[in-house]
């Protein structure tokens, strides 16, 4: 079996997916492209349906014998069927079932909420062709929809959602380490998405301090260390580009 | 009297989703009816099983599971009988990667129009005051503003064109990948299949012009043959309203663009 990952710096999905594969312990070949600018357009297979009309937007992709694979939760996921060592869900139906509607949310709500956030912060610019080439109507729409944005209605709203999850995740702290128990995908998930909007969104994490020590033992993991070592530029945490959409429809 | 309990709307969507996980499975299961249309998933008494209010849940014992992908994928681990995941894990996550699509895609689309011409008009010749507090009762604002827009008829041209779009898209999409498999995300039956046909059973008929045999001969062929397997016949059993019986529509052959009606 080859495999390539395609990743952008080691924020968001990128970042998800790098660490996994380093708790993990798999071998591939890993190849950094710019999300930022649109490089992931550029790519031989960015027209595959799950590549092109991929939910997370611009994320990694993860390409084993010719196939392109996305969304960050199902690739950890994916690499966690791979082999028995170092699980990343629990093994107990019920914690899985816990584990997996935690990102569902965490997907549909909070990952579109920091993709906006940090999109408003650090604009991603990708020029006139690659966006032409972008083969989803909506993700484009997504990308015209960065230039711009200082303070509106949206703004202030993705921040209350992040301000949502962190209290989400400062009561799920209550006397555990990791989200689940044991640590798992929605840590990684859900440090990921979060770890810009320290910055961004402080009052979010003021007074969060269960949720403060868990970002720092999330950030001590060797796994994703690792990942973050990745980076090009000085701080990674800066690096946003289109994420999800905004639930358009309740 | 089983340990599983469901609390279900029609089979169609979201609810349909674990009924028919289960029903595959061949875990019997209490039926608990809400009735969408009147409401009931807003009542206090399943507010206290689901403070959030969405349908369907589903209790194992003493515990309450929600989110209808997720409590399939639950389904399918915790009780024995047919697998409808694969083994191999890049089948498995070709099965996850078309749920969400469906999900958080192609299914809000759907549901918009559906809403529109369905669920809207269904509610809307209730008392003025009662269907204002029965708004005010939901607890997620953005189903407060779904039910809103669905009741006053207030989806804009542009959200219904967008819809439209993503529809047209998305029938072309599961043609094309089901021209390439026999089922959906992989070569067997899988939960992706089951959320698929919770999503358009109907499809021939509300989209005439887009699906039908002469241009989406693999659709039609796929919702045949979910629609003849013995678990999908019970599950649509279930149905109670016209919306739901509109399944009838995969016993005819031949559907073609200008179809009898």
């Amino acid at each position: 079996m080859r495999m390539t990952v395609y990743h952008g710096e080691p924020n968001g999905p990128s970042l998800t997916v790098l660490a996994a594969l380093f708790e993990k312990g798999l071998d591939a070949e890993l190849i950094h492209i710019d999300l930022a600018k649109g490089q992931r357009h550029k790519l031989p297979f960015a027209l595959q349906p799950e590549v092109a009309m991929s939910v997370e937007g611009e994320g990694p992709v993860v390409v084993v014998d010719g196939e392109a694979m996305t969304d960050s939760v199902f690739i950890a996921c994916y690499f966690d069927e791979l082999s028995q060592d170092n699980a990343l869900r629990p093994s107990d139906s019920y914690a899985r079932w816990e584990m997996m509607s935690w990102c569902r949310q965490l997907i549909e709500r909070t990952a579109p909420a920091a993709a906006f956030v940090g999109c408003s912060a650090y604009v991603p610019s990708c020029d006139p062709t690659t966006l032409a080439r972008i083969g989803s109507l909506d993700l484009r729409a997504r990308w015209q929809d960065t230039a711009g944005v200082v303070a509106d209605e949206r703004l202030a709203d993705c921040k209350a959602r992040i301000a949502q999850a962190v209290a989400k995740i400062e009561a799920r702290l209550e006397g555990s380490e990791w989200l689940m128990g044991g640590f798992s995908v929605a840590d990684l998930e859900s440090y990921a998405w979060l770890a810009g909007m320290v910055e961004l969104v402080p009052s979010a994490f003021v007074d969060r301090p269960r949720t403060a020590d868990w970002m720092k033992r999330v950030r001590a993991r060797p796994a994703v260390k690792r990942a973050l070592s990745l980076a090009r530029g000085p701080a990674p945490a800066h690096a946003w580009a289109p994420g999800p959409e905004i639930n358009r429809w309740g | 009297m089983s340990d599983v309990t469901l609390f279900h709307w029609e089979p169609n969507a979201n609810s349909g989703k674990p009924m028919l996980a289960l029903m595959e499975k061949g875990v019997a299961f209490d039926s608990h009816y809400l009735d969408l249309l009147n409401f009931d998933q807003h009542r206090p008494d399943y507010l206290a099983i689901n403070p959030q209010g969405t349908i369907p849940a589903m209790k194992h014992g003493n515990r309450v599971l929600t989110e209808s992908t997720a409590i399939m994928e639950y389904v399918e681990e915790a009780f024995p009988g047919p697998t409808l995941v694969p083994r191999h894990p890049q089948d498995r996550w070709r099965v996850r990667w078309w749920m969400k699509w469906m999900d958080q895609w192609l299914g809000p689309s759907f549901s918009m129009i559906g809403w529109n011409v369905f669920v809207g008009p269904a509610v809307r010749s209730k008392d003025p005051d009662e269907l204002k507090a029965a708004i005010e009762r939901i607890p997620l604002p953005e189903r407060r503003v779904a039910w809103r827009k669905a009741i006053y008829g207030l989806f804009g041209d542009v959200e219904m064109k967008e819809s439209q779009r993503r529809v047209a898209l998305g029938i072309r999409m599961l043609e094309t990948s089901l021209g390439e498999r026999e089922w959906l995300a992989s070569d067997q039956y899988s939960l992706a299949d089951i959320n698929g046909f919770n999503l358009a059973y109907a499809l021939p008929l509300s989209q005439p012009t887009l699906s039908n045999d002469e241009l989406t001969p693999n659709i039609l062929r796929w919702l045949r043959a979910i629609y003849a397997r013995p678990a999908t016949k019970a599950c649509w059993a279930m149905g109670r309203t016209a919306m739901v019986k509109r399944v009838a529509i995969l016993e005819q052959k031949d559907i073609g663009m200008e179809r009898v009606p």
